[in-house]
C-alpha cells in the first residue's frame, strides 16, 4: 500500500542518469574509497547504506563537487564534476546530513533564496515554498527565523530546499532524521511518487527498515568497496538472512553485537 | 547608507562582471542574504550596548552602521596628527599604524565569519553557481565593509589634509589607504591559512577569540593613551633614524612616501620604504589569489571535530577541588565551572576584557591622582589603597557566571538529583575566584609590592582578605542564577545599575582599611575581623535570603 516500486518505470528512457566507474579517493594516506563501479537508472529509489567511514557521504561529496581530488569516472547526466560545469547541479536535490542553514533567515528568505540560484524567479520560488511549507503544516512559521525552529522543522524546510526546481535526481542524507512519524509516511509517500514519475533517490541511511522498505535497489558499501548490489528480495537470497539489518551485519563482518551488549551492560551495573 | 545602495552602485557594472565569467544576478543575490544576515548580527565593538533583539522586527539595522560612530572618534583623534606639523614620515607612520591596528583586528573579531563560512560550501557549492561567482560575492562583502569601515575612520584626517597640507597629500593618503586595506585583507587570509594549516580549527576560533578580547581592551585604553600621547611625543623634534628592522613595519612604507612625493627627498631608504608600500600590497593580492583555494580547501577543518590536548587526568585540579570543597558535589561543580570558565569562548570574550580593565584600573588612578613625587614618591604613602579598584571585575565577573552560550544544556540541573542549590553556587564560585580573582590580584599586588617596598605586604594580604569577603557579599546581593544556564543575548543593562552599591561598598571596605591604619594594631584588627566574617560568609551567604 505504500509503495510500488516498479511502476511507471518502463515509459522511460533507461540510458544511466549516474556513472561510476573505478571511482577512488584517497585522504592522507589511505582510500575511503576503493574502486566504485555504479550505473543508476531514472526512478529508481537507491538505498546506500553501509557502516560510518565507509565512504557514503564522500561519493555523495564527490558527485556534487564538494570533494576533489578523486580518480576514476563519474558521470551525471553525462557530465563530470571535475569539469567545472555547473550546469548539472541545476537538476540535483540535496539534503546533507548536517542541517546547515542560513538560520538566521526566515524560511521565506531562506527557500526564495535557494530557489533563485537553483534558477527559478523570485515570484515562482516564493509561491511554491509557501505552498510547500503549508502542505507540511508550516504555515505559520513562513516568516519566523529558522534559528527557532525545531529539528523536525528544520528538516522539513531542508527537504523543501531540496525540492523546489523539481529535480531529477535527489541526494538524500538521514532525511528523516527528527520528523514524526506522520510526517515520515508523507516524505515516504513523496519519495515513491517522485521515483514513479522517474526521479532518481539516492537515500543513506543508518535505518535499515526504513531504507528496506522504500529501496528498489540496495548498495551496501563497506571499506570503500560496494559490497552488495541488488533488490532487498536478492540480497537476502545471497545471504539467508532475514531481515536488511541482519544482512547488513552479516556483510559487514559484524557479529560480536551480543558481546558488546552484554559487557556494556555489565559496566553500567557496576555502581 | 544602507545594503541597497550598494547593490545599485554593483549594478551599474553589471557588463564587467559578466565579462570575467560572475553570473551577476547570482552573485548579487549572494550578496543581499549575506547582508540581511548580518543585519542580524552584533559587532564586538559594540556589544556591550545591544538592544534585545526581536524575534523579526521591522526595523532591522545593520548593526554595523551603528558602530562606525567609534571608529569616527578613533579617526577625529588620529587626525591631530595629521594636522601637527610636516614631520611626515613620524605623523602619517602614526596615523596608519593607529588605522592598521584598528581595521585589522574587526576584520578579524567582526569579519572572520564572512572569511571563514563553512555553511557556504554545503549550502552554495553544491548549487549550480560557479566559482569564481561565488569568490567574487565572498571578495565584494568584505570589500564592503572595508570600504565603510575605512571611511569612517579616514574620513576627518582626510579632511584635516586636504585643509593643512593640500589636494596632493590628499590624493596620495587616499591611494595609500587603498593599499593598505589590500594589504590588510591578505594579511588575515594568510593569518588564517596559516593557523588552519598548521593547527587545527578549533585553534583558529581561540585565535580568533583572543583578538576580539585584546581588541576591546585596546580600545577603552586607546582613547587614555591617544589623549596622554601628545604630553609624551614632540613630533617637530622628532628626526627619523633608519634601523634595518623599520623596514618590517608596514606603517612606515605608508609614511615614506609623503617624504619622497611631497617633500621631494631624495634619501634612497624612503624611497625603498615607498616602493615597500606600492609593491608588497600588491605581490599580496597575487599570492592570495594563488593560495585562495588551499584556503577554501583547509577551511573544511573547521567542522572537523578538531584534536583536542591528550586526556590531561585533571588530578591537580581534584587535589585543589578537594582542598577547598566540602561535598563531593561541591567539587564535581567546582571542576565544572573551571573546565567551562576555561572552554567557553564566548565567556572569556565577555569576561576576559573586564579582567584586562581592572588590571589597570588600579594604575590609572595611581598615575592621575596625586604622583607629585613620581614613582620614587609612592613608598610610604597610602595610595596602595588603589588595589581595591581591581576588585571592580568581582561583580561583572558573578554577573557573567550564569551566561552560556550553550545555555541549553542547563536541563541537566532539572534532570540530575540536585536537592540542594547551596553546592552548586559555591562550587561555582569558588571556581570562579581561584581561577580568575586570585590570580589577578596576587599579581596585582606583586607590582604593587614592588613599586611601594615590601612594608605593605601585610596591607596587600588584608586588602585580599577583603576582596573575599567582598566577592561572597557580592554574589549574595546580585540574583542568583545557576551558572551557564541563560543566554548572553538577555544580559540586561539594568544589572549595572545594582552595581552602583556594590562598588560603594567596595570604597567602605578601602575607606576602612584606611582608617585602620592610622589606629596602632588597626591593620591587625582588621584583619582578624575579615577572617571572621570569611569564615561566616563563606558558610552562611549561599542560604541567607538577601533582597
Amino acid at each position: 500500500m505504500i509503495y510500488n516500486g516498479e511502476g511507471g518505470n518502463m515509459t522511460i528512457d533507461n540510458s544511466p542518469v549516474i556513472t561510476l566507474r573505478d571511482l577512488r579517493k584517497k585522504f592522507a594516506d589511505s582510500y575511503v574509497l576503493n574502486g566504485i563501479d555504479l550505473d543508476v537508472h531514472p526512478g529508481q529509489i537507491i538505498g546506500y547504506i553501509g557502516p560510518n567511514g565507509a565512504g557514503k557521504s564522500t561519493t555523495v561529496k564527490i558527485m556534487l563537487g564538494l570533494v576533489e581530488g578523486y580518480t576514476g569516472e563519474v558521470r551525471i547526466f553525462g557530465a563530470s564534476p571535475s569539469d567545472g560545469g555547473v550546469e548539472y547541479k541545476k537538476r540535483i536535490g540535496y539534503v546533507p546530513e548536517v542541517a546547515e542553514m542560513y538560520d538566521t533567515l526566515t524560511a521565506r528568505e531562506y527557500l526564495t533564496f535557494i530557489g533563485e540560484l537553483y534558477g527559478l524567479s523570485f515570484m515562482e520560488a516564493e509561491s511554491k515554498a509557501k505552498r510547500l511549507m503549508e502542505m507540511f503544516g508550516l504555515r505559520g512559521v513562513f516568516n519566523v527565523r529558522i534559528a527557532t525552529f525545531s529539528k523536525g522543522m528544520k528538516q522539513k524546510v531542508l527537504i523543501i530546499s531540496s525540492l523546489l526546481h523539481n529535480p531529477d535526481i535527489l541526494f538524500l542524507d538521514e532525511p528523516l532524521s527528527g520528523l514524526d512519524a506522520n510526517s515520515v509516511m508523507v516524505v515516504k509517500e513523496i519519495l515513491a511518487l517522485l521515483a514513479a514519475q522517474g526521479k532518481t533517490v539516492f537515500y543513506s541511511s543508518h535505518i535499515m527498515d526504513v531504507v528496506e522498505k522504500i529501496s528498489d535497489r540496495i548498495i551496501l558499501l563497506d571499506g570503500g568497496r560496494i559490497v552488495a548490489d541488488g533488490s532487498f528480495e536478492q540480497l537476502k537470497g545471497q545471504s539467508q538472512e532475514g531481515s536488511l539489518e541482519q544482512i547488513f551485519n552479516q556483510l559487514t563482518g559484524f557479529n560480536e553485537h551480543r558481546e558488546i551488549a552484554e559487557q556494556f551492560v555489565a559496566i553500567v551495573q557496576e555502581v | 547608507m544602507n545594503e541597497s545602495s550598494l547593490l545599485r552602485v554593483l549594478d551599474r557594472f553589471k557588463g564587467g562582471f559578466g565579462k570575467i565569467g560572475v553570473d551577476y544576478p547570482v552573485m548579487r543575490r549572494i550578496l543581499q542574504v549575506k547582508l540581511t544576515m548580518d543585519g542580524r548580527r552584533v559587532p564586538t565593538i559594540i556589544g556591550k550596548s545591544r538592544k534585545k533583539d526581536g524575534e523579526d522586527g521591522g526595523t532591522e539595522k545593520n548593526q554595523f552602521f551603528g558602530s562606525l560612530w567609534l571608529y569616527l572618534i578613533f579617526g577625529a583623534f588620529s587626525s591631530m596628527f595629521v594636522a601637527l606639523g610636516d614631520n611626515f614620515i613620524f605623523q602619517m607612520s602614526l596615523v596608519f599604524g593607529i588605522f592598521m591596528f584598528m581595521i585589522m583586528t574587526s576584520l578579524i573579531s567582526d569579519f572572520s565569519s564572512v572569511l571563514l563560512d563553512i555553511r557556504d560550501r554545503n549550502i552554495l557549492s553544491t548549487k549550480p553557481v560557479n566559482r569564481r561567482t561565488i569568490a567574487m560575492a565572498k571578495m565584494l562583502h568584505i570589500c564592503f565593509y572595508m570600504f565603510f569601515l575605512t571611511g569612517a575612520i579616514a574620513i576627518v584626517p582626510l579632511g584635516v589634509g586636504l585643509v593643512r597640507h593640500g589636494v596632493g597629500f590628499f590624493l596620495l593618503f587616499a591611494v595609500e589607504l587603498v593599499l593598505m586595506d589590500l594589504l590588510i585583507v591578505v594579511i588575515t587570509a594568510l593569518i588564517y591559512l596559516g593557523v588552519l594549516k598548521f593547527f587545527d580549527g578549533e585553534k583558529l576560533k581561540d585565535f580568533i577569540n583572543y583578538v576580539q578580547i585584546g581588541l576591546t581592551i585596546a580600545i577603552a585604553l586607546g582613547y587614555q593613551l591617544l589623549i596622554r600621547l601628545f604630553d609624551f611625543v614632540d613630533m617637530q623634534q622628532a628626526a627619523f633614524q633608519p634601523k634595518w628592522w623599520q623596514f618590517a613595519l608596514p606603517p612606515l612604507w605608508f609614511g615614506a612616501p609623503f617624504e619622497t612625493m611631497l617633500h621631494r627627498d631624495g634619501n634612497p631608504l624612503f624611497l625603498l620604504l615607498s616602493l615597500l608600500a606600492l609593491a608588497v600590497p600588491v605581490l599580496a593580492f597575487l599570492l592570495y589569489l594563488k593560495l585562495m583555494p588551499s584556503l577554501e580547501k583547509n577551511l573544511q577543518k573547521l567542522s572537523d571535530p578538531g584534536s583536542r590536548k591528550k586526556e590531561s587526568a585533571g588530578k591537580g585540579l581534584k587535589a585543589i577541588s578537594r582542598l577547598l570543597c566540602s561535598s563531593p558535589q561541591e567539587q564535581v561543580f567546582f571542576r565544572f565551572a573551571w573546565t567551562m570558565m576555561g572552554n567557553e569562548r564566548e565567556f572569556k570574550l565577555k569576561v576576559y576584557p573586564s579582567i584586562g580593565f581592572s588590571l589597570i584600573f588600579p594604575f590609572i588612578f595611581l598615575f592621575t591622582n596625586g604622583t607629585e613625587g613620581g614613582i620614587s614618591g609612592l613608598p610610604g604613602s597610602k595610595l596602595y589603597l588603589f588595589i581595591y579598584f581591581c576588585a571592580l571585575l568581582v561583580p561583572s565577573v558573578l554577573l557573567m557566571l550564569k551566561y552560556s552560550g550553550s545555555y541549553k544544556a542547563a536541563w541537566i540541573y532539572r534532570v540530575l538529583p540536585i536537592g540542594d542549590r547551596v553546592p552548586v553556587y559555591r562550587g561555582t564560585l569558588i571556581a570562579a575566584v581561584v581561577r580568575l580573582i586570585l590570580p589577578l590580584y596576587a599579581a596585582e599586588a606583586v607590582i604593587f609590592a614592588i613599586l611601594f617596598g615590601a612594608g605593605v605586604v601585610p596591607d596587600l594580604i588584608v586588602a585580599g582578605l577583603a576582596i573575599l569577603v567582598y566577592t561572597v557579599i557580592c554574589f549574595a546581593y546580585l540574583s542568583k542564577a545557576l551558572p551557564f544556564s541563560e543566554r548572553f543575548e538577555t544580559a540586561q543593562q539594568s544589572e549595572g545599575l545594582r552595581m552602583i552599591p556594590l562598588m560603594l561598598l567596595l570604597s567602605a571596605f578601602a575607606l576602612v582599611h584606611y582608617v585602620a591604619t592610622m589606629i596602632s594594631f588597626g591593620t591587625y584588627v582588621y584583619a582578624a575581623l575579615l577572617l571572621a566574617a570569611n569564615w561566616i560568609l563563606w558558610q552562611k551567604a549561599f542560604t541567607a535570603k538577601l533582597p
